[in-house]
């Protein structure tokens, strides 16, 4: 694994949660302008692997490398400025309900970002309708969207202030399979034009083959396959030929 | 990075701008006044070349796309020169996004319609304080005909959390409302040389008023808030549907156990404020007014009539029945969103408040007179 120009290295990260190990030395690299997909049974880690990238939980053992710098060996300073470079969807959307759609996405921008209001409105229209939401929407609290659109205005927020890398955890997730699906193509399309890399976390296999350029798949805490979605469909392993097996009705 | 830059260069009826720099969310006011004293083409077609450019993100394409547009630019027909192919996708794609504009955010509502509003509000909100109240009866009726069906295991943890975990800090407070208030009526009635009198004054207060009041406050406080923000809580995670899928009734397995609970304990509580209360009175009446504990007690028994600590306890049940009726309807009454849970615990203490003190106040009025 070459981790010369990558934007985000995991290297033998292993943590122990609840008494047992979770990740007994998970390792892999994104380079610039990847798609990735992180698969796994439930209760792999996904999640955590995802909150311990974005510098949200402390892993046991390993280094976590975003941008080449080391996350947790960062200053709390410094790690808030890695923090502006990259976006988080969380699952359920994070938006915060007290806030209308343009406050949440505005919230970001207020705090990293050093502009005048009637530029901050500006871009925070554009993300609203990059992110495929009616304006309408703009004014209107979390509480009073639908599952699809609550995801469209945390992508909007995560979007806010240009970052180069996007973790997403399960964005499909609770959306119908149309929804999902539309999401799934806004999200490759503004990761072509934007240049984002990703890492998903998901459970999608539509999502999978799809849109993303390769998967990663966690398996009793390790990596035990990594590479484009055809190839790693065909690994002879029982979880992998179970999991790509559960939706292959009607598929080739 | 090179701060952004645009030069602009007219030549042959074509209008070419180069860009130059970095067109990023960093630099953007810098980006913004580079349009400021931009002169119209006037019909030119408009070329924009970005050999020059080492960056350009959504917010500056999203400038580009708004600035020209504003200067009356038909947007397709602009000749975009030695963009990187992302860069093309990306102008392509918030050019497309941009095309409706805004809707004005939402203007502020007239005096008469706000208020209009709020009544409107207001009546819907005690409408359902009245329908809370309904099936509220209702629930208890049918626990009257089915006993049984009440949680005991609930109410007894209920009347633990509300009575047993409540009695130190009403212990304290009202041992040291008894202290401050004998102190006070023992400076009076030292100046008529009147010492013995302090007793008939604490017994009365403290047994008529002060320790109802202020365990009902207490209580209110610590408990209203509780079951407002538990029952709040479970409202935002959707476990009151569940428990109403399951086939039980909300009310009865929520509210009236805690309903329950604290109209027993707040007698209790008050009683034991009482005690408190008149204990901190004999202190301070021993050591600063030389009335003797024996003494103190021997005249309590002569002038503090068991009706009067009757009916201080009285009004306990009622203040009870009031906190957990607010407290819980306004538990139900939380929406989905973390503020509500807030603004409603805090409407809960309000509330319960104002209402002990309007329920204290008509005791007053219906009961005078030292009930003999």
């Amino acid at each position: 694994m070459t981790d010369a120009g990558a934007i985000l290295v995991a290297d033998r990260v292993r943590t122990r949660l609840g008494g047992h190990w979770l990740h007994r030395g998970v390792s892999f690299s994104i380079r610039p302008g990847e798609v990735v997909a992180l698969i796994g049974a439930s209760g792999t880690g996904k999640s955590v692997l995802l909150r311990e990238c974005i510098g949200l939980h402390r892993p046991s053992g390993g280094h976590l490398r975003l941008f080449g710098e080391d996350v947790w060996a960062l200053p709390a300073r410094r790690l808030g400025e890695i923090r502006a470079r990259y976006g988080v969807l969380f699952q359920e959307g994070a938006l915060f309900s007290s806030l209308t759609v343009a406050e949440n996405v505005a919230v970001p921008l207020r705090e990293h970002a050093e502009l005048p209001p009637r530029l901050r409105d500006e871009v925070v229209t554009m993300k609203i309708r990059l992110a495929g939401l009616p304006m309408e929407a703009a004014h209107k609290r979390p509480s009073e969207l639908s599952g699809g659109m609550k995801k469209r205005a945390a992508l909007a927020r995560a979007l806010a202030l240009e970052p180069e890398l996007l973790f997403l955890d399960e964005p499909t997730s609770g959306l119908d399979p149309i929804s999902a699906r539309e999401f799934d193509h806004l999200l490759r399309v503004l990761c072509d034009s934007l240049g984002l890399t990703a890492l998903i976390a998901t459970h999608d296999l539509d999502s999978l083959w799809g849109m993303v350029d390769r998967v990663i798949v966690l398996y009793a805490g390790e990596v035990i396959a990594d590479g484009p979605v055809a190839s790693v469909s065909a690994l002879d392993h029982p979880w992998i030929q179970s999991y790509f097996a559960a939706h292959s009705g009607g598929r080739t | 990075m090179m701060p952004p830059g645009l030069t602009r260069e007219a030549d042959a009826g074509r209008y070419l701008l180069r860009l130059r720099g970095c067109w990023c969310i960093g630099h953007l006011v810098e980006v913004d006044a580079l349009f400021a004293d931009l002169p119209l083409p006037d019909g030119q077609r408009v070329h924009l070349d970005a050999a020059a450019v080492e960056r350009l993100d959504g917010t500056g394409v999203m400038i580009l796309v708004n600035r020209l547009r504003a200067m009356g630019v038909v947007w397709p027909e602009v000749v975009l020169e030695h963009f990187a192919p992302a860069q093309l996708t990306l102008i392509h794609l918030i050019a497309d996004r941009l095309d409706a504009r805004a809707p004005p955010p939402s203007r502020r509502e007239p005096v008469l319609a706000r208020l209009g509003r709020l009544g409107a509000q207001a009546q819907t909100g005690l409408l359902a304080h009245v329908e809370f109240l309904g099936r509220l009866v209702e629930a208890g009726g049918e626990l009257i005909r089915h006993p049984r069906r009440l949680r005991h295991r609930e109410l007894v943890t209920q009347v633990r959390a509300v009575g047993l975990g409540a009695l130190p800090i009403i212990m304290l407070m009202t041992f040291l409302v008894g202290i401050v208030f004998a102190f006070l009526l023992g400076i009076q009635v030292q100046k008529f040389g009147a010492n013995i009198f302090v007793v008939d004054g604490i017994g009365l207060a403290v047994a008529r008023e002060l320790s109802p009041l202020l365990t009902a406050i207490l209580v209110a406080g610590r408990s209203g808030a509780a079951f407002t923000a538990q029952i709040g809580a479970m409202k935002v995670t959707e476990e009151i549907d569940a428990i109403a899928t399951l086939g039980l009734s909300p009310i009865q397995v929520l509210v009236l156990p805690r309903l329950i609970a604290i109209v027993i304990a707040l007698p209790l509580l008050t009683f034991v404020g009482d005690v408190m209360g008149i204990l901190g009175a004999a202190l301070v009446a021993a050591s600063q007014l030389d009335v003797g504990y024996y003494t103190f007690f021997d005249r309590l028994r002569a002038v503090l009539p068991v009706n009067t600590v009757l009916f201080g306890l009285s009004k306990a049940p009622v203040f009870a029945a009031a906190i957990a009726f607010i407290a819980c309807r306004n538990g139900f009454a939380v929406s989905r969103d973390a503020r509500s849970v807030g603004a409603r615990t805090t409407a809960t203490v309000v509330q319960s408040l104002v209402a002990v003190i309007l329920i204290n106040a008509l005791f007053a009025v219906l009961h005078p007179e030292n009930p003999q």
